[in-house]
């Protein structure tokens, strides 16, 4: 291909598709802190530390598999899904089992120190249990597209971003689906909106708040499966830095809301790389930070959050 | 479950699910062990013991679930025929001459116990008196104020960075740079409070939780004057009136403590001045913070806690109050930082993260919000406690995650609840989101 | 459930307490004290320390002890943090032990030594390398490994003599050591004229580096040095592969271990590292090594063998002076040189290494190495 566009636009589209990637992934983990917020109320600090328990299962799925001969990469990664899966969304039943649900009816400070302890937890317990060392592996899938000029700045497109996007815009259509039609998300958004309301009317509500935190633990091991596969490394240290992020990203979208969740994570992704690429990497927190301070500040409850109605 | 069947039936399907629901948990992270065999990722099953260890849980979850219900007929039983003994703390509310002078023999206690015990008690005092300070300081913003601030830890390095850099640049002493550490502290509280004081709850968590994040990386970033990641060394030590604590004096002209009194050197003096020092500052903050509380602005911040709008109906100007909470914590970090760099002698950023924030906030729920007591407890408690520790210092974090959201659930109102004078009316259930004080009919004023 | 879950977590933490036992004390023994990181994400650097001093000691009261006691060896976790090293340091004092191999982050070490200075207390890091430790007149802090200060100019003669690269990238990751490294690279480079184009740091723990890597293929670098620890090379190579940017990398030895070729697989071939010559390939080490193998032990860390030789030289002071008095080995140390597996061991008067060479080796993507100076 001729070059087309002066290389600076190359550089901005690569910066832009950079982002996105990330961006996609923050909010395939904000989802799961949106969902919990939105339902009870409290910030689900373990929540990350639920995605490194996920790119851990999947390591081991994949290594096993690889040990007993397997090479078929869509069988590897499906089951690397499905088990993953299924043990997240125990870890996020479990854990709301024992550190959030006796606090149901307390202050949000105590379930916020739980919840904070519950992630120190299990950080630590991953730890002890596979070791403080970064576990590495090689790309599964490899290679991509390349755009523009040979010899000047190109573009590159690897084909694990292009599955990374594939899976997040799947797996927030099936959650809409579930979302909008089906029976049980309508109690979840009938839970959001009065969970003493909904009670009365029959349903189960400690059944809505585990499946939530179930759906929740389940977007995090999809995220854990294509970060583990994207970047290739994990530690049991990743899910505090991954989960800081995805909070932010939901409550710079407006905290309860799921396409906030969704818009925050992109957002957010895009403007970490933008400044990584235009400004300089050591101060990208820091203007990611003061973005989610510039948003609260003109729109209190994030982007498309809806304003909190004070009651007597 | 199934509780309203008869009190000795037995649950399988409970049992079973719970122990399918710990097998899944356990099998995959302990019993499998992912590790690097030359630059291959390889996987294999964990040791045996791990194996038994799993086994053994799984077992013991199965019988505990199965006979739940006659578990727990039998621990009704036994609590009908031997109630716990209820823990009842002595309130010295009746008599004042008495406090005082059991206030008074506990300070002196305190002052006169570093001369009898190990340099290395004295030092873990010190600590937790640091922690104490602290936790008194976010006391007032978030047990007292209800804000919660995730970011406290900023202040503290602002304070901790103000002596290290004044020292360092202007040559100015710890005790001019204490109250300049305490003044700056609070000036950030303000600059930094003011923009954000009008979110509400979880919003203001993650502000200052990423402010607190953007001054360490700002000191992070900053090499050309904060020394960036390599920190700042060689703090000099607090002196008194002038007289240092080292074996030979660092400036010239300058007496050592013990030349000026005579004494043969001992090292121990350092350690229990410093340790002398950070126990009158948690008195000063203590004595400050219950002036405050008594005066009108204190009453105001309790007021705000518990209801917002009454408070604005009452033409109270609730961004002022609030203001002034985030303001007077900050201080108390900047004091606590102050001291801290003058303790360590070295500072670097790696010393203000994020979790040092939620070790605080642990403090103070755990004391119980708003409790003066029940921090410094729980300051106390949370320092040394590691340290005895120490022997399983593998399982360390283990443990102390474990025990936050044990405690949580155990007793939520912390260590000390709160107690304040009010007349119960009729019970009523708090509210969701309520900030939960003690309701105990205590008609007896502070 | 509630309860069964945790009565799961009790038992589990029952368990697992009961299965480190406490080590019993000997009767007249001489404790070494080694303090660093058993907790917290460098515990792997600790351990290479750990295993290292403790082999030491180990073969030392094999072959008599020293002046007719056993050395003991007691285990600090200071987790790498500067307020638990002041701690740590504080205990080590009260427990009355004179002498210290540690600590292993130069952030704990530096307020650690000052405590240990005061309280007449011989310390020896086998990890810690920023100069600041030993520029401030002490006279019992010493060290087996070589400084930042030496490694940074090592790998800058080699860049300006042998990789000779026109537009040249620093990149750090904003901590003690990366940073110390990258800006003595940069600072002699620049001295000799190439250009830096680039000079910028990356946050530790971060995973994703393509903004970075999008912009060093835009300013075209040709070389990159980088001043950090393995996980953030590995991943920044490995990103790089991916997208297509085809530059030679160097690195100081926190990046040279084997966690780098399995991190980055085959985008790690190639890559330069300075490190000190490693000493599990010396031959004069082989039985050392086989020693280190029969506890199923890892002896190519960096810190295992200077850790070794830390406990070493101490032990060798004591019997030198035949006393157990910090002061009189320190000045023995000085005075002295010393046979150890690390070569033989002088200190200048700050009590740094007389003489600690760093060597360039080309690191393979099976994790092996190959040396390409002397």
């Amino acid at each position: 291909m001729d070059s087309i566009m002066p290389e600076s636009a190359y550089y901005f589209i690569q910066q832009l598709l950079n982002g996105l990637t990330v961006g996609s992934t923050y909010a395939l983990i904000a989802i799961g802190y949106t969902m919990v917020y939105g339902i009870i109320g409290m910030i689900n600090f373990a929540h990350g530390e639920i995605y490194m328990i996920g790119s851990y299962v999947a390591f081991a799925v994949l290594a096993g598999l690889a040990l007993m001969g397997v090479d078929s990469v869509a069988l590897m990664l499906a089951a690397a899904f499905i088990i993953s899966i299924i043990i997240t969304s125990t870890y996020g039943f479990a854990v709301e089992r024992v550190a959030y649900r006796p606090l149901r009816n307390s202050n949000r400070l105590i379930a916020l120190i739980s919840a904070i302890g519950m992630s120190i937890f299990l950080q630590n317990y991953v730890r002890i249990a596979q070791g403080s060392r970064d576990i590495a592996m090689p790309s599964l899938i490899t290679g991509g597209w390349t755009f523009g000029p040979v010899d000047e700045f190109n573009v590159t497109l690897s084909y694990m971003q292009v599955v990374i996007f594939i899976i997040t815009f799947i797996t927030m259509t099936l959650l809409t689906l579930f979302i909008s039609k089906s029976r049980m998300g309508r109690a979840c958004r009938a839970c959001a909106e009065d969970l003493g309301m909904t009670r009365l009317l029959g349903i189960n509500t400690n059944q809505v708040i585990s499946l939530t935190f179930v759906i929740g633990a389940a977007l995090a091991a999809v995220a854990g499966v294509l970060l583990g596969l994207y970047y290739g490394v994990i530690n049991p240290y990743i899910g505090f830095l991954a989960g800081l992020k995805a909070f932010t990203a939901a409550v710079l979208g407006g905290i309860g809301s799921i396409p906030g969740a969704v818009l925050g994570g992109l957002i957010l992704g895009v403007t970490e790389a933008f400044t990584a690429g235009y400004f300089s990497t050591e101060y990208k927190d820091v203007v990611a930070f003061s973005l989610l301070v510039l948003i609260l500040l003109f729109r209190p409850s994030g982007i498309l959050g809806k304003p909190e109605v004070e009651k007597v | 479950m199934n509780n309203h069947q008869s009190s000795t039936s037995l649950r399988w399907f409970p049992a079973v699910m719970a122990t399918g629901a710990l097998l899944l948990l356990a099998v995959l992270m302990l019993g499998v062990q992912l590790s690097t065999e030359n630059t291959e990722l390889v996987v294999h099953f964990a040791a045996s013991e791990r194996w038994n260890l799993i086994l053994s849980g799984a077992v013991l979850v199965f019988l505990v679930q199965l006979f739940r219900n006659s578990i727990s007929a039998f621990w009704q039983g036994a609590k009908k025929h031997n109630p716990l003994p209820q823990v009842q703390l002595p309130t010295l509310n009746e008599n004042k001459p008495l406090k005082r002078l059991l206030i008074c023999f506990a300070v002196a206690g305190l002052m006169i116990w570093p001369f009898f015990v190990s340099r290395g008690a004295v030092d873990l005092a010190t600590l937790a008196l640091i922690y104490v300070m602290l936790g008194l300081g976010l006391n007032v913003v978030v047990g007292l104020a209800g804000l919660l601030d995730l970011g406290y830890v900023g202040f503290y390095a602002v304070g901790a960075y103000s002596y290290a850099l004044l020292n360092q640049y202007f040559g100015l002493d710890f005790w001019s740079c204490l109250l300049i550490g305490g003044l700056m502290a609070a000036f950030f509280g303000f600059i930094l409070g003011f923009p954000v004081l009008r979110l509400r709850g979880d919003y203001l968590a993650i502000v200052t939780l990423g402010f607190g994040e953007i001054i360490r990386i700002l000191l992070n970033n900053w090499t050309s004057i904060t020394g960036g990641p390599n920190g700042i060394s060689q703090i000099p030590k607090p002196t008194l009136f002038g007289l240092e604590f080292s074996r030979r004096a660092k400036e010239e002209g300058n007496v050592p403590f013990h030349e000026f009194f005579g004494i043969d050197y001992s090292s121990g003096y350092k350690v229990i001045f410093l340790y002398i020092l950070a126990l009158l500052l948690v008195l000063l903050t203590l004595y400050i913070i219950n002036r405050l509380l008594r005066m009108p602005i204190g009453r105001a911040w309790e007021a705000l806690r518990e209801d917002d709008i009454a408070c604005r109906s009452l033409g109270l100007n609730p961004t002022a109050i609030k203001l002034s909470a985030f303001t007077i914590g900050a201080a108390f970090a900047g004091f606590a930082g102050t001291f801290f760099a003058a303790r360590q002698g070295f500072i670097s950023p790696e010393s203000f993260t994020f979790i040092e924030s939620a070790i605080i906030l642990a403090i103070v729920v755990l004391g119980g919000m708003g409790s003066q007591m029940g921090v410094i407890l729980a300051a106390v408690i949370m320092t040394v406690l590691p340290e005895f520790a120490r022997e399983f210092q593998e399982y360390r974090m283990l443990m102390f995650g474990l025990m936050m959201v044990l405690m949580m659930i155990w007793r939520p109102e912390g260590l000390m609840p709160m107690k304040r004078p009010h007349l119960k009316l009729k019970d009523h259930q708090p509210d969701k989101g309520d900030v939960s004080v003690n309701r105990q009919p205590i008609a007896e004023s502070v | 459930m509630l309860k069964s879950f945790n009565k799961k977590m009790a038992v589990l933490t029952a368990a697992v307490a009961l299965g480190s036992a406490s080590i019993a004390s000997a009767a007249d023994t001489i404790k070494i004290a080694l303090a660093g990181p058993v907790t917290g994400p460098v515990a792997q650097y600790g351990d290479m320390q750990f295993i290292g001093a403790k082999m030491a000691i180990e073969q030392i009261n094999k072959s008599g002890g020293v002046n007719g006691k056993d050395l003991e060896a007691v285990v600090y976790d200071d987790a790498c943090d500067p307020k638990q090293a002041v701690a740590v340091a504080n205990k080590i004092v009260n427990d009355d032990i004179r002498f210290v191999v540690g600590h292993l982050c130069s952030s704990s070490t530096q307020p650690a030594s000052d405590i240990y200075e005061d309280e007449g207390i011989l310390m020896i890091t086998a990890a810690s390398t920023s100069p600041d430790i030993t520029t401030r007149g002490y006279e019992l802090i010493f060290r087996t490994i070589g400084l930042d200060s030496m490694q940074g100019p090592t790998a800058a003669r080699y860049i300006i003599n042998s990789v000779k690269p026109q537009n040249m990238a620093v990149i750090h990751d904003k901590q003690q050591y990366g940073e110390g490294l990258a800006s003595s690279v940069r600072d002699e480079v620049q001295k000799a004229g190439i250009k830096v184009a680039l000079y910028e740091g990356v946050t530790a723990g971060d995973k994703d580096f393509s903004a970075l890597i999008a912009k060093l293929k835009k300013e075209d670098v040709d070389f990159v040095y980088y001043g950090g620890y393995h996980p953030e090379l590995g991943l920044i190579l490995r990103q790089s592969a991916e997208k297509g940017l085809d530059v030679k990398f160097m690195g100081p030895e926190g990046v040279g271990n084997k966690d780098i070729s399995a991190i980055a697989g085959a985008a790690s071939e190639g890559l330069l590292v300075t490190l000190p010559k490693s000493f599990d390939q010396d031959p004069a080490n082989a039985r050392l090594v086989e020693a280190f193998k029969a506890k199923s032990e890892d002896p190519s860390g960096p810190f295992v063998f200077p850790a070794y030789s830390a406990v070493k030289v101490m032990a060798d002071g004591m019997k030198l002076t035949s006393s157990e008095d910090p002061e009189k080995v320190a000045s023995s140390l000085r005075a002295n040189s010393f046979k150890t597996p690390t070569g033989n061991l002088g200190f200048d008067g700050k009590g740094d290494l007389k003489d600690f060479s760093f060597v360039v080796y080309q690191w393979h993507a099976d994790g092996s190495k190959t040396a390409l100076t002397k």
